[in-house]
């Protein structure tokens, strides 16, 4: 209730402070010495669902940075054992103590797949693929697009035309077989993979950014950046840009996400990274003809762990929009 | 003026495809691909691999090969783009226009009927928790929302087969119909009209074919459904708490219109923008449905497009991109044009 | 919608009200925090054909409190506790069916943002239909005829045509008059008009009240006119209602209220408006209009190219003025009258399309950008909307920091002694350096926005209606810094705006704009008590200045212009005066004479050629 502001109340502090002829009476705020920022910890007590998504996002960076090192088995080398069904969850507690303290082999917690891999090894090791692809497309994508937007919405001009109609067109294309074409004509590897990602998303920002710089352009503040006397190039990135970051950033949650779903689709249709690389796309899909066979677990596992993690990165993505608008 | 405006839009599609015709013919070119050593194997003797390249017509330089694509000043014997001709399949050889005018309807018929029903499931649960919001329907939708908003539609469609043709058979349940095609092999599809095979088959009076097709077609659409209704009832919850709010709302109410009349305006206002999110998921999907295709064993044109990409089929490529991107802006015209009748501030 | 009527007095139907709303109570439930009560223990009584104005500063609860007279209140609010007996019956605890037909049949409503208010998408007239047919049985036909004929009642020209229009094919002043039409359409016996013309141009809102006023005499319809305008009040409305913090705080009758308001907040409104009226006038002595002007502006023309189209939009017509230090120069116009633009075109915010800016003897209009800008520290200006002004993610600080260090060579030390100084100017407590705009109340931004401009000591502000978006309350308050700060520093004003009451106080010279040409120049005593040209007078005329003496709706001429303003582009403009169509003095001549400025022996300039030549005579302006 903005209009609220204005409401006189009681009276003014200390009188030689003001001229006391200009103010005859002031208002007593609350005045914060220091700039607000978005208090993340007490979001996270307060929603749940911003909590779990939290929770999700920080998981999934932690198994982007140890999950390799830390899985009971090599995600990557063969055990004998396959095609072992997954324990009976009524026996997990005991098989968790046997572990742990009593030295035993750990079990296969989600199984083995046909070639023997233990699937919850690699179910633990893949967010270091997907995660970390995700997350540096979603990245790159957001500062070029970002940087282009800017450029776009804040100088008219025909090479800033061409650059929109380009991002249009590039628009046009079907996404997921703009990034098959890309990823499997120049090789089906990680960086590739990035780099058809990066393409992929790029023109949400662009069109994201420019919107958002062509709605600041006429706010009261860009006019007053110039009267004041800065030239163009200070006023497009010293005021305009922090002020137009706002979608860009709720989007990077959301094309994270994206970007995990599509690496691993990718990889699904044979389209991405190289098997035997543990990622969770790749995973299903060897798991897939298995699935009519009964042999559930070799997909489920990797399945809920790429549903969750793209859910969370939602909820954060969500949970952040609504504090900033 | 509507004619302008529709004249208008046709015109920059035009350009558009035209633009994607030639980014996907320079992008393909340009990546580290060598179709060339797909074909022969890499083991071809220096003879084998010229004579290969002269049979693809990739000995010419690029301009030549750009301009037999589009069939003006056109050095080969076959018909360009211009002509009507995508080219032929370097892997089959038969015309491009023949094998996607097959593959195409297949996805079509998916999506069309998959976003009709989750539209029409979107509509009154989006509407019935913008209208009371914060109740128990609303949290649902919100999550669900949310949730099902971006999920990897290929593991729910395994999920579903898993659990509706592997469970439900094991538990001697009627059960969903193995996922290979999209009619049992013993069964002989009709001659296409439409392509869709539920319309074929009651045209030719087929209705055995009607029924086992829909069985068929049951568990890819829910799943895209499944997916894509999250989006959809999202959009319609918004803009209806949106409207709700609005002034005109609140202005006919303090006129003492009757509430059905409310509900009226309120729909109104609330159902260009849900239209509009469905047509661009439609395009989404032309392409982006690939893994359930797969899944399914539909054989539609996504799977045709991985096969030509996998097997770097460059006219087959070039083919699909354009024809998908075609249906894809058609799709955005209709919508426009509809919207433009719907909301009279879209000016023509 | 909960209602509890267990603490409500009994309904009673005594005195002849045609409503009584007592003991209101409306509650907004809040996600963070207490909830907040909009209207507190609220209590009104209007008897019928009575013209009531309910008053009081944005927030407090006026426009809430209105719309419970209905029985509605927006969402999330819930009306608690009260009575709203109309015609002896609680509107409250009546069945919802009921409520429901009394509502656009009984009480009427019309309220501000007119075009948000009709839906966007369902023609003007199938929407006023659809309200009749709610309350009477007719067939469509007869519905839609109805709405034309109310349409041509309401003074829409070509009703026939409008009545197919949408909500965005209407200009605010037309979809108001749709408004009205949709609530008098089943002649109610109250309407409630919540600040009915927030948003019209002076001489429109003057032909609207004008019509509403009448067709409500006429129907002997009463009307609570919530407003936070003075003007209106004492010209129109019967009795005055303030309210303060979501309730009552003093109800009287208009000629009372002016003459000797009760509470201390009705007094602290007027007090002020005198304070800055005094002011103004304590600084207005002090500047000779005799010496050398220190900035000049000579042929000034704008034109915009309207894209795909060989017309353009004709902002300013070859502006000439002159400003002397310390003197503050009025600009008044309607919209479209340019009056933006010159002020943009002067510091080169917009690229002025040919003329002059003469300032310390240089040329600005033929400097680079670059060299420009040099310049900008002594050309300074302040904007309208303080919040819009300033940059959402800058503190005080930073925003004070930034000219200081383009424009000056302070040390840091230096610079902040300076903010600091600043601030004390300004009248800000130095614990503001690290507020956000946001946090501060919109007074307070707009004192952010003053010193901003007056940091690098600038010789000239441009003033572009700082006031506008500020309460009466914050608007006398600013007046008075602004009058201040031009004694204390020397600084010359160029005052953009619409509020004839603002300029009246603080302005030396006043000038008037026509579509984008300057109509009439001259002192203020001269422009605003015995104007010349027939537009200035109409302007004059159709303002609202917040006194009693001579109402409008006394008045028994009331001088207005008919029509509305066209928009300037080049083949809407009229070939000879552009005020022909809507003048009262025009004659056939004036068709296809195109004007000049003429300075008439007095020292003023006019551009009528039949002032000139002595036609119209001059006349001491009644208002």
């Amino acid at each position: 209730m903005s209009d609220q502001s204005n409401q006189p109340g009681g009276h003014t502090p200390t009188p030689e402070d003001i001229d006391q002829h200009v103010e005859p009476h002031m208002v007593t705020e609350t005045i914060p010495t220091k700039r607000r920022q978005i208090d993340l910890w007490r979001k996270v007590k307060e929603e749940r669902l911003f909590a779990f998504g939290m929770f999700i996002v920080v998981l999934s960076i932690f198994l982007a940075l140890l999950g390799p090192e830390i899985s009971p088995y090599d995600p990557n080398f063969a055990t004998g054992n396959v095609s072992v069904p997954p324990p009976p969850i009524l026996e997990w507690p005991k098989l968790f103590i046997d572990t742990v303290f009593r030295g035993a082999d750990p079990p296969h917690w989600f199984g083995t797949d046909n070639s023997g891999l233990d699937v919850f090894s690699r179910t633990m090791a893949a967010p270091r693929t997907d995660l970390s692809i995700a997350l540096i497309a979603a990245l790159f994508s957001m500062i070029l697009g970002t940087t282009l937007g800017l450029l776009a919405g804040f100088f008219r001009h025909w090479s800033t035309e061409i650059l929109m109609r380009t991002s249009d067109l590039l628009q046009a294309f079907p996404v997921f077989i703009t990034a098959m074409i890309l990823v499997a004509l120049s090789g089906r590897s990680t960086t590739n993979i990035v780099i058809a990602l990066t393409v992929v998303y790029m023109p949400i920002f662009i069109r994201l950014t420019r919107a958002e710089v062509l709605g600041q352009m006429p706010r009261g503040y860009v006019e007053a950046a110039r009267a004041v006397g800065n030239s163009e190039w200070v006023v497009a990135f010293r005021h305009v840009l922090p002020n137009s970051l706002v979608p860009s950033l709720i989007q990077l949650s959301t094309t994270v996400g994206f970007a995990i779903l599509l690496t691993s689709g990718l990889s699904f249709v044979g389209a991405g990274v190289r098997p035997p690389t543990p990622e969770w796309g790749l995973m299903i899909a060897i798991g897939a003809p298995q699935i009519i066979l009964g042999e559930w677990w070799q997909s489920i596992f990797p399945g809920v762990a790429i549903s969750l993690t793209i859910f969370g990165y939602a909820a954060v993505g969500h949970g952040l929009e609504e504090d900033y608008r | 003026m509507v004619q302008r405006f529709i004249v208008k839009r046709v015109l920059i599609a035009l350009l558009q495809l035209i633009g994607i015709s030639l980014v996907v013919f320079f992008l393909i070119r340009l990546l580290p691909a060598d179709p060339v050593a797909r074909i022969v194997g890499l083991n071809a003797t220096a003879e084998a691999v010229q004579q290969a390249k002269e049979n693809l017509g990739l000995d010419e330089p690029v301009y030549q090969q750009l301009a037999n694509y589009l069939g003006i000043f056109s050095t080969s014997n076959d018909d360009g783009i211009l002509q009507g001709s995508l080219g032929d399949s370097w892997v089959t050889s038969s015309p491009i226009i023949e094998e996607v005018t097959r593959f195409l309807p297949i996805t079509l018929e998916m999506i069309t009927y998959a976003l009709i029903i989750a539209f029409l499931l979107a509509l009154p649960l989006g509407m019935s928790s913008g209208t009371r919001p914060g109740g128990f329907a609303d949290r649902f939708t919100f999550v669900w929302g949310l949730f099902a908003g971006s999920q990897p539609e290929f593991w729910w469609g395994l999920m579903f087969v898993f659990l509706f043709f592997f469970v439900f058979q094991q538990a001697g349940w009627p059960s969903a119909p193995p996922p290979l095609g999209r009619l049992n092999p013993l069964m002989t599809a009709p001659d296409p009209i439409t392509g869709f095979i539920m319309i074929d088959s009651i045209l030719r009076g087929r209705f055995d074919v009607w029924i086992d097709a829909g069985k068929h077609l049951m568990l890819p659409v829910f799943t895209l459904v499944f997916v894509v209704s999250g989006p959809i009832v999202k959009m319609v919850r918004q803009n209806m708490i949106r409207v709700l709010r609005s002034d005109y709302i609140l202005y006919a109410r303090a006129s003492g219109l009757p509430p059905q009349k409310v509900a009226r305006y309120a729909l109104r206002a609330a159902l260009a923008p849900a239209m509009t999110l469905t047509a661009i998921i439609y395009g989404f999907l032309l392409g982006g449905a690939v893994p359930v295709e797969l899944i399914y064993s539909l054989g539609g044109i996504g799977e045709y497009s991985i096969r030509s990409i996998l097997n770097l089929d460059f006219p087959a490529i070039q083919g699909t991109v354009l024809v998908i991107a075609m249906v894809s802006l058609i799709i955005y015209l209709a919508i426009d044009i509809l919207h433009a009748f719907l909301d009279p501030r879209i000016t023509f | 919608m909960v209602v509890d009527t267990k603490d409500a007095p009994p309904a009673g139907t005594s005195s002849g009200h045609i409503l009584e709303a007592s003991n209101v109570n409306v509650r907004f439930p809040i996600a963070e925090g207490p909830d907040v009560y909009a209207v507190r223990d609220f209590n009104l009584a209007v008897r019928p054909g009575e013209f009531v104005g309910l008053m009081g500063e944005p927030g407090c609860g006026k426009s809430t409190a209105a719309m419970s007279f209905l029985g509605l209140v927006r969402p999330p609010g819930i009306i608690e506790t009260g009575t709203v007996n109309f015609m002896g019956e609680n509107i409250l605890t009546m069945d919802d069916e009921k409520v429901r037909e009394m509502r656009g049949r009984d009480i009427g409503m019309i309220v501000q943002n007119p075009r948000y208010s009709l839906h966007p998408m369902i023609r003007v007239g199938d929407q006023i239909a659809n309200v009749y047919r709610a309350h009477n049985d007719v067939s469509k036909r007869e519905a839609w005829d109805h709405a034309v004929e109310m349409l041509k009642m309401v003074g829409i020209n070509d009703p026939e045509r409008r009545v197919k229009a949408y909500a965005h094919e209407l200009s605010s002043g037309m979809a108001q008059r749709v408004l009205i039409a949709i609530a008098l359409s089943s002649r109610p016996k109250l309407l409630i008009a919540d600040e009915p013309t927030s948003g019209l141009d002076v001489t429109i809102q003057a032909q609207f009240l004008d019509q509403m006023w009448d067709t409500c005499r006429q129907a002997n319809s009463a009307v609570v006119l919530v407003t936070q305008d003075l003007g209106i009040v004492a010209n129109y409305c019967d009795r005055v209602v303030i309210m303060h913090e979501g309730t009552v705080v003093e109800d009287a009758d208009v000629y009372t209220f002016f003459k000797s308001p009760q509470h201390t907040y009705s007094r602290r409104i007027l007090e002020l408006q005198r304070e800055a009226q005094e002011a103004g006038e304590s600084v207005l002595g002090k500047i000779d209009l005799s010496a050398d002007p220190i900035l000049e502006v000579n042929d000034m023309s704008k034109l915009f190219p309207i894209r795909g189209s060989e017309s353009k939009v004709h902002a300013v017509e070859r502006a000439d003025f002159k400003l002397r230090a310390g003197e503050c120069l009025g600009l008044v116009g309607e919209s479209g009258s340019g009056k933006t633009t010159i002020g943009r075109c002067v510091l080169r915010l917009i690229e002025p399309t040919e003329g002059q800016i003469v300032f310390q003897g240089r040329n600005l209009a033929d400097l680079d950008t670059s060299e420009f800008r040099k310049f900008r520290g002594d050309l300074q200006i302040v904007f309208q909307d303080p919040l819009d002004s300033l940059n959402p993610r800058w503190t005080v600080h930073q925003v004070l920091s930034e000219p200081l260090k383009l424009h000056t060579n302070l040390s840091d030390k230096e610079r902040e002694d300076r903010i600091t100084e600043l601030l004390k100017l300004v009248g800000l407590e130095p614990s503001m350096r690290f507020a956000l705009p946001r946090e501060m109340s919109a007074g307070r931004q707009q004192r952010t926005s003053i010193a901003r401009a007056i940091a690098s000591n600038p010789d000239f502000i441009v003033l572009d209606e700082p006031t506008s978006a500020l309460t009466p309350e914050t608007t006398a308050e600013i007046i008075r810094l602004l009058m201040d700060l031009s004694a204390k520093l020397g600084i010359a004003y160029l005052f953009i705006s619409h509020d004839l009451t603002t300029v009246k106080y603080i302005c030396h010279r006043v000038v008037v704009l026509y579509l984008g040409q300057v109509v009439e120049v001259g002192t203020k005593d001269q422009v605003f008590n015995r104007p010349r040209h027939p537009y200035s007078r109409a302007l004059l005329a159709s303002h609202l200045f917040p006194d009693t003496a001579n109402r409008r709706v006394d008045r028994e001429v009331r001088e207005t212009l008919s029509g509305e303003i066209p928009s300037p582009i080049t083949e809407n403009l009229p070939k000879g005066c552009y005020l022909y169509g809507r003048c009262p003095s025009q004659v056939d001549k004036c068709r296809d004479m195109p004007q000049s400025l003429t300075e008439l022996p007095d020292g003023r300039s006019v551009r009528c050629w039949r002032v000139a030549e002595g036609d119209l005579p001059e006349e001491l302006l009644a208002h």
